[in-house]
């Protein structure tokens, strides 16, 4: 009978404490979860890139042989005056040169006065000038009230000019180069190369020094003339060129933007802790390049290229433009910055990658519903034909305007387009699955839902709200982290 | 899970595998002491929806993790929801005679 009891008592317990266990690992689910969410681990590009785990996404089920981008027609070179900040840099200086110099230009003489190549451009785009001198407007007005934001926005402006201060004036690293590139690119050369085991040998050599150096995510491609820059060479001048010999492969690097910063854009986030960051790496590659051999150039931003980037990137396999003109990579999303180093090393270069961002983007919209200039295509297909490739494009003068608008020192940027961008995510579980199964799913479906959950359940502040008043709350996308909130740390 | 710490990491899905085992052996007695009568497939489903269960809540919690409270909520509501009337189903499909 006792014997009996017990064995029922201990069938109770087990009983009890099973339905106790259930509720408690419910709990170590939610805890689990919580601590994935907040896991600093998940910041990709932040901790693990010195050995290449960053780029942790198997690019092989999605690698194809043509480029995503749709060559349509003639194709041509980017004349460098189509740079917006080419451009605008040609137009400042005539708009205020140096000391006392009076205006070699005014917006009253109109277009005909301005010299080539700007009054071509200007010609052919004649909004692009409007739209010019509203940004330089905008820019009058931010510095004015900019007294009204100074102590709210003091961590963050403080932190992008730290980011930044490595990047402008004499001590620059990388060096500018000097003299043509046949000079530049070779000086320093070790003039002892030794022989190469095979291209894949350099290839997989270079990106393991890469990411030594920081780098998140590497990509090879062979240089292709469409993508280089014509009129203007680094250490020449204003020069039209041909494609030197040996720009043979470019090393492609991107590193993303600090996460909680980025995500706290417009105001909060900077385009200079991606910048430098970006800066260091190619610059020492360039120079480790040299050290072994080789002839070497880095192009690194915020303006020192020769080749426009997210094209080249594309080459390289790393990932495939978005409808906000912006690489969109499986590991980084849109947080995804730009450089690389090109040299006569050989190597074996990467494919292109196809994980359907076009068809994504033709249903998403987010960053085009998000921008407060307008700037981003609202249209299915992208319409545009750019130099003889169809693609979206977006309206860099009118984004440059925004740059003036928001509530930040000076023009330092905008960037909610990279935030706002469903692909722009950190690295844990709940968007590892999604990352995973969206580009296997051929019906589409799984990303018509999560776009649908997206749009449903996140918060977007919509286009106008970033901007401070009147047209706007100064909103930003997600929270900014408590060390950039100066009411944080100091009475204000 | 602990970032400060190396062990306590291992120790917490320790403890949860333990609590998953204890769960499942209380559900079992529960389930042999009842009248329902089990296969293969409804022990299946049961442990799907469990499992099911447990991976929303740690979506939502992902979520709030990330500083999406409101993403964490709809999440939390829709698949929750979700899961409560496939319970109810379940729990139908399982009594049922
Ligand atoms: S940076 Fe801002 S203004 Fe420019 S395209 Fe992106 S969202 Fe629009
Ligand atoms: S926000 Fe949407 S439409 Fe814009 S680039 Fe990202 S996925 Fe494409």
């Amino acid at each position: 009978m006792d014997e009996d009891n017990n064995k029922f008592n201990r069938r109770n317990f087990i009983k009890t404490a099973g339905l106790a266990s259930g509720v408690i690992a419910l709990a170590g689910a939610a805890g689990a979860g919580l601590a994935a969410g907040s896991n600093k681990d998940s910041y990709t590009g932040w901790g693990r890139t010195a050995y290449g785990e960053d780029q942790f996404f198997n690019r092989k089920p999605f690698l194809v042989d043509t480029p995503t981008y749709d060559k349509v027609g003639e194709t041509r070179r980017i004349a460098f005056i189509e740079d917006l900040f080419k451009r605008n840099g040609e137009l400042s200086r005539l708009l205020f040169p140096r000391g006392d110099e009076t205006p070699l230009w005014s917006f009253d003489e109109g277009v005909e006065k301005l010299p080539e190549p700007l009054k071509t451009y200007y010609l052919e785009h004649p909004d692009a000038l409007g739209e010019f001198r509203k940004a330089i407007e905008k820019s009058q007005e931010q510095a004015g009230t900019w007294d009204k934001y100074k102590h709210k926005y003091l961590l963050a402006d403080a932190w992008s000019t730290a980011h930044a201060s490595p990047i402008g004036g004499q001590g620059a690293f990388p060096p500018q180069p000097h003299g043509n590139p046949e000079e530049s690119d070779f000086r320093g050369v070790n003039e002892e190369t030794l022989p190469l085991k095979s291209p894949a040998h350099g290839s997989s050599l270079i990106k393991q020094i890469a990411y030594s150096f920081g780098a998140s995510l590497v990509g090879i491609a062979k240089v292709k003339e469409d993508w280089v820059y014509q009129g203007y060479m680094r250490g020449v001048g204003k020069i039209d060129f041909e494609v030197p010999e040996h720009w043979k492969y470019a090393v492609v690097i991107a590193v993303p933007h600090e996460w909680d910063s980025m995500y706290a854009n417009p105001t909060y986030g900077t385009s200079y802790d991606a910048y430098s960051k970006l800066r260091f790496i190619a610059g020492k590659l360039e120079v480790f390049l040299k050290e072994i051999g080789y002839a070497a150039r880095s192009h690194v931003p915020p303006t020192s290229y020769e080749i426009a980037m997210p094209p080249l990137a594309i080459d390289a396999g790393l990932g495939e433009q978005g409808r906000h003109g912006v690489l969109v990579t499986p590991e980084l999303g849109a947080n995804t910055r730009l450089a690389a180093v090109t040299t006569n090393m050989l190597l074996e270069p990467d494919k292109p990658i196809d994980i359907g961002i076009k068809e994504f983007c033709s249903k998403c919209k987010i960053c085009a519903e998000e921008c407060p200039s307008g700037a981003i295509s609202f249209t299915d297909k992208p319409e545009n034909v750019i130099r003889g490739y169809q693609r979206w494009n977006i309206n860099q003068d009118k984004c440059f305007t925004i740059w003036n608008s928001v509530a930040t020192s000076h023009a330092r940027g905008c960037r909610v387009c990279l935030a706002v961008c469903p692909y722009s995510r950190k690295n844990n579980w709940i968007h590892k699955i999604v990352r995973e199964v969206d580009p296997r799913d051929p019906t589409g479906l799984f990303s018509s839902a999560m776009l649908a959950m997206q749009k449903k359940f996140f918060t977007y502040p919509g286009g106008q709200e970033y901007l401070p008043a009147p047209d706007g709350n100064n909103k930003t996308f997600g929270e900014a982290p408590d060390w950039l909130m100066t009411e944080e740390w100091f009475n204000i | 899970m602990f970032p400060n710490s190396t062990i306590l990491g291992p120790l917490f899905w320790i403890v949860m595998g333990g609590l998953y085992t204890i769960s499942f052996t209380g559900f079992y007695y529960w389930i042999t002491d009842s009248i329902i009568k089990m296969n293969w497939w409804k022990w299946l489903l049961s442990i799907l929806w469990f499992l099911g269960l447990n991976i929303t809540i740690a979506g939502g919690f992902t979520l709030f993790g990330e500083k999406e409270i409101r993403a964490g909520f709809w999440f939390l509501s829709v698949f929750g929801g979700v899961f409560i009337v496939l319970g109810v189903g379940l729990w139908r499909l399982l009594t049922s005679r």
